[in-house]
């Protein structure tokens, strides 16, 4: 049996770790409410643009064509670019390993759909922690630092300039995003979204319209309803004016709505990551307890056992000198 | 008064400015001012700084300031996706002066080439200049001056 001392050093440190793990759990709590503010502002902004580049994107010109470069599917795809939202610090639990995992996996699902060529990917970074992706052998084209609170559009947009002008040159025929959408603080999805071209087909996700919390839940039915009234009633395909001409419109106006989808993908991440750090090191403090509570039982049994004994060396001893 | 109206929303990425159900709206787009009524063809344009001046369903009216964005127009509704955008009743007018009066100063400063971002300070004149006019119509409408 270990010594009463060795228990006792343990216990200490075990204790001092618990207590960083609770400092840390708190200052995560703090992050994850303003985060979860930022996510929530956007949310409504988003949601309707994306659903007017929804409806935008079902609409052709008089020849049949899409009405701009960033609306129209390519037939081959060869190259896809992946944008990578991961977080920069660790000790946020499984937090960047899901994400990192579901890119993977949708990777091979390309490669399996395209039976001959592989497809090829590369990713542009944002976030310390998507460096990982090293170890799956994939390329990385680019490494965009990440605050740590996003409070606005204009980070996002290099990112987002870079990926449009690699999109529109024709290095990337598909553009993908891999964020955490976050539904509720017990609970955070990862997902892999088309961004580019933006088409109609691949509405099915959108940024942070899943979940039924009613905090967060505001528009998400509305905007479901919405949408499926576009598809059912056959209106979708509105015959647009635009002033002053569709190309000086869209010019304008997709790259800006791209720019938007990007950032409100990286306030869902945030708000992901916070809330995934406050359940981990809520789960290491707990950890904590349960252990301190182990050892200091087997630290009293140790020390009840070392009395016990003591006693009875007294006694033998006494019974030795009494003879 | 016909039967007819829009369902008007206006949102910025900070929140939903005002949704509401409406009549009429004038806008401020790229090729000029125009005016938005019930069974409008479906429409796309881009805003220019300036003020929105709605007519809601129950006869009230309403002034709201903008500093650019777009519009979505379908057969009964008109969504504006706007950078920014204040309703008058929410704004300062002394404040807006100051705004805009620091901005000149700044473009005044751009001018004789110092290091300021001369794009930037335009498009802060133009959207005090817009917050400023939007209370002016706003004051004119509920007959404060």
């Amino acid at each position: 049996m270990a010594s009463t001392r060795d228990i006792k050093n343990r216990i200490k440190s075990i204790g001092s770790t618990k207590k960083i793990t609770k400092a840390m759990e708190m200052v995560a709590a703090a992050k994850m409410r303003k985060a979860i503010e930022a996510v929530l502002r956007t949310r409504t902004y988003a949601n309707l643009s994306w659903l007017t580049v929804l409806n935008l994107s079902g609409s052709m010109n008089s020849s049949g064509e899409a009405l701009h470069q960033l609306l129209t599917p390519r037939k081959e795809i060869k190259k896809v670019g992946i944008i990578l939202i991961t977080s920069n610090r660790g000790l946020c639990g499984g937090f960047n390993a899901a994400i990192i995992n579901k890119v993977h996996e949708s990777i091979k699902k390309y490669h399996k759909i395209g039976e001959e060529a592989l497809v090829e990917a590369e990713f542009v970074l944002i976030g310390k922690k998507g460096a990982a992706i090293h170890r799956h052998g994939q390329t990385v084209v680019a490494d965009f630092p990440k605050l740590d609170l996003a409070s606005e559009v204009n980070e996002i947009v290099p990112v987002a300039n870079l990926i449009i002008g690699e999109y529109l040159s024709g290095k990337y025929d598909k553009v993908m995003v891999a964020y955490t959408d976050f539904i509720n603080s017990a609970k955070q999805i990862p997902r892999v979204k088309q961004l580019l071209p933006i088409e109609i087909e691949s509405a099915d996700e959108y940024l942070g319209i899943v979940g039924q919390d009613v905090r967060l839940g505001v528009n998400k039915e509305f905007i479901k309803a919405k949408e499926d009234k576009h598809l059912h009633s056959g209106e979708f395909n509105y015959e647009y004016t635009f002033e002053p001409s569709p190309a000086e419109v869209l010019d304008e106006m997709l790259p800006r709505l791209i720019e938007i989808q990007l950032y409100q993908a990286l306030l869902e991440s945030n708000a992901s990551e916070h809330s995934a750090r406050m359940a981990a090191m809520h789960q290491a403090t707990e950890a904590a307890s349960d252990m301190v509570n182990e050892l200091t039982l087997s630290f009293n049994k140790a020390r009840q056992a070392a009395i016990t004994s003591e006693i009875a060396e007294i006694s033998a001893g006494a019974n030795a000198l009494a003879e | 008064m016909s039967d007819k109206f829009i369902k008007f929303e206006i949102v910025t990425p900070e929140r939903v400015v005002l949704k509401e159900e409406i009549t009429q709206i004038i806008l401020p787009t790229r090729t000029g001012e125009i005016t938005v009524l019930p069974n409008h063809i479906p429409l796309v344009s881009s805003l220019i700084p300036g003020v929105i001046h709605v007519k809601k369903r129950n006869g009230q009216e309403d002034v709201i300031s903008i500093s650019g964005g777009f519009l979505e127009v379908l057969r009964d509704k008109v969504v504006i996706l706007a950078d920014t955008a204040e309703r008058a009743e929410e704004l300062d007018m002394s404040r807006a002066e100051e705004a805009h009066r620091r901005a000149s100063e700044l473009k005044e400063k751009a001018r004789q080439g110092e290091e300021v971002n001369f794009a930037e300070v335009n498009a802060a004149i133009e959207r005090e200049l817009a917050r400023t006019k939007a209370i002016r119509r706003w004051r004119k409408i509920k007959n404060l001056e």
